[in-house]
């Protein structure tokens, strides 16, 4: 294909919205080099201390750790039910599939905050609040309609006669999901289990619902600390957050590339 | 040496033959052909895809299935494959009913139209699939593939993707593939629809070499008439979800056994007449029949079949002739076309350049005339 020049107001454009969408994320990392006692920009002197600090908060640690293990359990969850999930509704078409896929993906339209009110009340009564397995399953609310999204896609994209082909050539239902199926959706199952793992490492809405003294996540605790408190800790545990995000993304680029991961 | 389970056969080979073989055949029934559809039908909601079907292929044969999109064709080889559930009827192979056998049980070998290859594997791979299936030993699977290779002549791609591949390597593959499990019987699905016409004519006679080689039953699906009667020693015409003949492409062309098959199969003229014996009424001119009939017809002719005359020629005992007007002349080369005003319809004739060395002027008037026994007459609908 042959490419175009951009024309100058074409460059312009995306300059602004390169500086809206990225300097005030960027101005995060110089500031967790402060050397000050409040969250100002630019700082009067510099220095390494509130990475000193966080490595010595217990709180952020703890909250920090929570997150992994929740981000991972919602992960592993989410592929678990997603995966049929989406195979039944799209390969089987039962009756009222597309009712089912509605429904799973109803979570997508309605705020999240009505979302976390209604699941304080059901968890309040079932004794869920506080807990890490409440916050998790409040997770799965929200991950389980993109991943279902991600992977309706991926097995929408591949051509049912090349899983009848492999049947006719004598493989079993199983061995064609395992041999066909599961290797051709790859990319759709990283990008859902990367998409579900960030989803539930960064919420904080929910969360803020259903977490306790027993349980926090990371997100959270920043943000009760924000709350008492405005020191350049914060912009620490930022730097070290979109660090994070930022190796899921390389990741999932590396395993099976950018653009047919998260655009499909 | 290729792959085979049935022994080399002699081309055409006549129903006649095919019957002795299943005489001396070991597990054959006595009626019927090693492929066996008896009373085949699918019905969706408020709808029937196809009609109580009894369709017979003889060991060896190729059998195609040929009619317009949305005639049950595909619906057809679906079910024979086990890949879409029948409503009524039975499928057999070598007298085994195959009706509730899931897919990877019928042990049938399916080219699809868009191929349908593995894509994350090697052209290697996507051949070995069906024999590791089978659990078949690693020096043997090696084997057989090569040879799957070499008969689809792929020698060298075996490495490749099938996206490295062109649309006519990768129906290969997909042959080699479907082959080398040496299947009872081989479905192909408009398998050539996708290929540029010169690619589909070589995939054709090399199909056709092939399935012949190794005396392989087949059904093949296909829209394309002049497919269906180059490559097919017997042609299943379908439509709404009936057969409408079965036959050899010399049959369906030279006796359609209804106006359906007659203007499917080849071009045709048609002249309304009406019918007394085996004279009918065309106006002033009397046309004769091969058969007796009575009442309003339909007399069909095939455009290469009409010879074009001086108006006023006289008749002869073993011709029929029609009066027409020239309305247009189209030089092909080999042969010319004309269409020629007969009675308010156009027909079309097609005149072999070494025949008429002049082109007749528009305008001219002629008389059309053809044997009596290219004469074909259906009774009118209705």
């Amino acid at each position: 294909m042959e490419e175009r020049k951009p024309s100058w107001l074409l460059k312009v454009t995306v300059t602004v919205l390169f500086v809206f969408l990225l300097v005030p994320v960027l101005v995060i990392v110089p500031l967790s080099f402060s050397g000050e006692n409040t969250l100002r920009f630019p700082p009067d002197s510099w220095s390494f201390r509130w990475y000193g600090e966080l490595w010595s908060n217990d709180r952020m640690w703890g909250a920090f750790r929570t997150s992994l293990v929740i981000g991972a359990v919602v992960t592993v969850l989410t592929i678990l039910i997603a995966l049929p999930a989406a195979y039944v509704i799209v390969r089987l078409k039962v009756r009222g599939s597309e009712l089912l896929y509605n429904l799973f993906t109803a979570p997508l339209l309605l705020p999240t905050i009505v979302i976390g009110l209604a699941i304080l009340i059901i968890f309040a009564s079932v004794g869920l609040l506080g807990t890490r397995l409440g916050i998790a399953l409040g997770h799965l609310v929200l991950t389980l309609p993109y991943a279902l999204r991600i992977l309706a896609t991926a097995l929408n994209a591949l051509a049912v006669t090349v899983e009848e082909a492999a049947a006719s050539l004598g493989a079993k239902p199983l061995t064609v999901f395992r041999r066909i199926t599961l290797p051709l959706i790859a990319p759709g199952l990283v990008s859902a289990g990367a998409l579900s793992f960030l989803v539930s490492f960064d919420e904080v809405v929910v969360t803020l619902f259903l977490a306790g003294p027993e349980a926090t996540t990371l997100p959270v605790e920043m943000f009760r600390h924000l709350e008492s408190r405005s020191d350049p800790l914060i912009a620490a545990i930022s730097v070290l957050l979109i660090s994070l995000t930022l190796a899921v993304v390389l990741i999932v680029h590396r395993s099976i590339g950018f653009s047919t991961s998260f655009t499909r | 040496m290729a792959p085979t389970r049935h022994p080399a056969k002699p081309l055409n080979m006549t129903l006649a033959e095919a019957d002795m073989r299943h005489g001396t055949g070991q597990e054959e029934p006595a009626a019927g052909g090693f492929l066996s559809l008896q009373g085949l039908g699918k019905r969706y909601q408020g709808f029937t895809a196809v009609h109580h079907l009894y369709l017979d292929v003889p060991r060896g044969e190729l059998v195609a299935l040929l009619g317009p999109s949305g005639c049950g064709k595909t619906t057809t080889l679906r079910m024979i494959a086990g890949l879409t559930p029948v409503s009524g009827g039975r499928v057999l192979v070598g007298g085994r009913d195959m009706t509730s056998e899931p897919p990877y049980r019928r042990d049938m070998g399916l080219v699809f139209q868009s191929y349908a290859l593995f894509p994350h594997m090697t052209v290697e791979r996507n051949v070995a699939f069906g024999l590791e299936m089978r659990r078949i030993g690693r020096a043997e699977v090696a084997e057989r593939v090569k040879e799957a290779v070499a008969m689809v002549r792929l020698q060298g791609l075996e490495k490749r993707r099938p996206r490295e591949l062109s649309g006519g390597q990768q129906q290969r593959v997909a042959l080699a593939r479907a082959l080398v499990i040496q299947p009872s019987i081989l479905l192909f699905d408009e398998p050539l629809s996708n290929l540029d016409a010169k690619l589909r004519d070589e995939m054709r006679t090399e199909i056709r070499d092939i399935q012949q080689r190794l005396g392989i039953t087949a059904v093949f699906v296909t829209h394309d008439q002049a497919e269906a009667l180059a490559m097919c020693d017997k042609v299943a015409v379908m439509n709404a979800g009936r057969l409408e003949q079965l036959g050899t492409p010399t049959e369906l062309y030279e006796r359609p056994a209804n106006p359906f098959v007659a203007s499917f199969v080849g071009r045709i003229n048609r002249l309304p007449a009406m019918a007394m014996g085996t004279k009918a009424k065309v106006g002033e001119r009397e046309l004769r029949l091969t058969q007796p009939m009575e009442g309003n017809i339909e007399v069909m002719v095939r455009p290469h079949r009409i010879q074009l005359e001086p108006a006023g020629s006289a008749a002869t005992e073993s011709t029929n002739r029609v009066q027409g007007e020239i309305r247009r002349t189209t030089y092909v080369g080999d042969l010319i076309q004309y269409v020629v005003h007969v009675d308010g319809l156009n027909w079309s004739v097609e005149q072999p350049t070494s025949a008429s060395a002049t082109l007749s002027p528009i305008g001219a008037k002629v008389d059309l005339s053809w044997r009596v026994e290219d004469t074909l007459a259906f009774k009118s609908a209705g």
